[in-house]
């Protein structure tokens, strides 16, 4: 999923400064889950931003708000108080964001299209509900094949190929001591699997085409 | 002066630390530095420590040629493309820069801009293949140069940094790619660097290594690099020694510990790089005391 979280309260009241009918639309894909744009954090911000003085024209959650069909559904009935609200405030990832912008320009409409939220990268669950962390960004290029299966591109801090920096101390991360060093874990795992020759030969630097933006996939 | 026609030549090699000035006076840097010549076979020049901003590692190696001092011009991953580094290395051989000491690189967010962004683009095996290729008259996208460099490339290893066997894997391939010689993390246990350098034999590393020594300045010095600074284990034993000693007497104890060190380790390896932190007056004294240099 994508992670998110709630932007600070006065930078989500500084985009909506000159707007006084609000739109609030949340997600129930990742932001949902993500406990930053569901019914309950939209019914949250909702009270926020009543009691800021704002009036709410609206306010729900489609069921995915990065899907543009899931996106049209949800606001082909609502469409007279889409047409009345000064902005829409988005609690969804960046993506959900532009893709209400797009449904709103597919109406015919110019209106304020505002996130609530900052997008904080690709989470994989660990703990559910509890904990969720970043294991992959996507290089487009994937070498877990060979690293048995632990990504050195997003758990090592400086995306090292060809094996760790000096940097480790006690197995952890010279960037963060409480987080395991990428290299070490790949090491103990890669000689458990009698696998080590995988990282013992050269490894080219990656290509990074492969990751240039924006990438699309197209059917 | 290339650092491997010395190794060559069965030279005992002997290499110093300074760091470029914060700012645009280099007076310190060289002041620090004029101990070290005619003493040390080469100077090391850091890149950005510690991840702090400095004058260009490049521009103060090259100010420390014009005053007459050999310099390892230090290049790290950590700040540069792969664009920018094969472009620096360029302009390090027209500037008659002979010796690159290849390195990954702090992370940013040790330094004093945590907010930048991290490159990393390569890392430091591939940086000493790409300059290798530079060596060979080819850039890494396989495209001829007009006049190539010579460098003499080093590498760095940390031998305290478990597991040491992913340490040595990575060495085995950083001399594959072109490192001809090695220069190691700070040791202070001579049983480590022994069991270190019997491992190198085993896997038949030849290379020429320099076993690296941080002057240590204090106890408190001592137990802040245990505590923060990765690769350096500096024994109990050598804390007691500083914690015993009084304030006017630090610098003679660590004279006599650096000896001792040295004593220990010349026949083990084929040089030592001293990373003196300001003391490099002590550099002299260490190397009369230990029959390095007359
Ligand atoms: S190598 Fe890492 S970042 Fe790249 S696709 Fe695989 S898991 Fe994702
Ligand atoms: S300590 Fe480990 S995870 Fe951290 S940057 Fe170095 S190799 Fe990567």
């Amino acid at each position: 999923m994508i992670g998110t979280v709630w932007k600070p309260e006065e930078e989500i009241l500084g985009a909506l400064q000159n707007a006084k009918n609000i739109f609030v639309v949340g997600c129930g894909g990742c932001a949902k889950v993500a406990r930053s744009g569901g019914q309950l954090e939209v019914d949250k911000m909702v009270k926020l931003l009543e009691s800021n003085g704002k009036n709410i024209i609206a306010a729900g959650v489609p069921e995915r708000t990065c899907y543009i069909q899931f996106v049209r559904t949800f606001f082909d009935p609502k469409m007279s108080e889409l047409k009345e609200c000064d902005a829409v405030l988005v609690l969804g990832c960046g993506g959900a964001v532009q893709v209400v912008r797009q449904a709103t320009e597919e109406y015919g409409l110019v209106k304020h299209v505002y996130s609530g939220l900052n997008s904080v990268g690709h989470m994989d669950t660990i703990v559910p509900g509890e904990y969720f962390l970043e294991q992959c960004s996507e290089c487009g290029d994937c070498v877990l094949n060979l690293t048995g299966a632990i990504c050195p591109v997003t758990k090592c801090s400086k995306g090292l190929l060809n094996g760790p920096c000096g940097g480790s101390k006690d197995g952890k991360c010279e960037v963060d001591p409480e987080r395991d060093c990428a290299w070490v874990l790949i090491y103990e795992r890669l000689k458990a699997l009698g696998q080590l020759e995988n990282v013992s030969t050269y490894w080219e630097p990656k290509d990074y085409s492969k990751a240039a933006r924006p990438r699309k996939l197209v059917f | 002066m290339k650092l491997c026609d010395l190794f060559e030549k069965g030279k005992f090699v002997v290499t110093g630390e300074a760091a470029p000035p914060k700012g645009t006076n280099t007076a310190k840097m060289l002041s620090e530095a004029a101990p070290l010549k005619d003493m040390v076979d080469a100077v090391n020049i850091t890149d950005n420590q510690s991840a702090v901003v400095k004058m260009g590692s490049l521009a103060a190696s090259r100010c420390l040629k014009d005053n007459g001092i050999e310099p390892v011009y230090q290049l790290t991953c950590r700040d540069r493309n792969r664009l920018a580094i094969q472009s620096d290395l360029l302009s390090a051989a027209a500037l008659g820069i002979e010796n690159v000491l290849c390195l990954t690189g702090d992370h940013v967010s040790l330094g004093d801009h945590p907010h930048a962004k991290a490159v990393y683009d390569l890392d430091s095996v591939q940086l000493l293949k790409i300059a290798s290729g530079l060596n060979h008259g080819k850039d890494s996208s396989g495209n001829e140069l007009d006049g190539s460099t010579d460098f003499c490339l080093g590498a760095v290893v940390s031998p305290c940094t478990e597991p040491v066997e992913m340490q040595v894997i990575k060495l085995e391939k950083k001399i594959e790619a072109g490192a001809c010689f090695i220069q190691t993390q700070a040791v202070y246990d001579t049983r480590l660097l022994e069991d270190f350098m019997n491992r190198l034999a085993r896997r038949n590393i030849t290379v020429p290594v320099m076993v690296g020594i941080v002057f240590i300045k204090s106890a408190s010095m001592a137990n802040y690099m245990n505590k923060n600074v990765a690769g350096i284990e500096v024994p109990e034993t050598i804390i007691k020694e500083f914690e015993n000693t009084p304030g006017d007497g630090l610098k003679a104890k660590s004279l006599e510990i650096t000896i001792g060190l040295v004593n220990a380790y010349k026949d083990m390896c084929q040089g030592i790089h001293f990373m003196p932190l300001g003391w490099t007056d002590m550099v002299p004294e260490v190397l009369k005391s230990t029959g390095l240099r007359p």
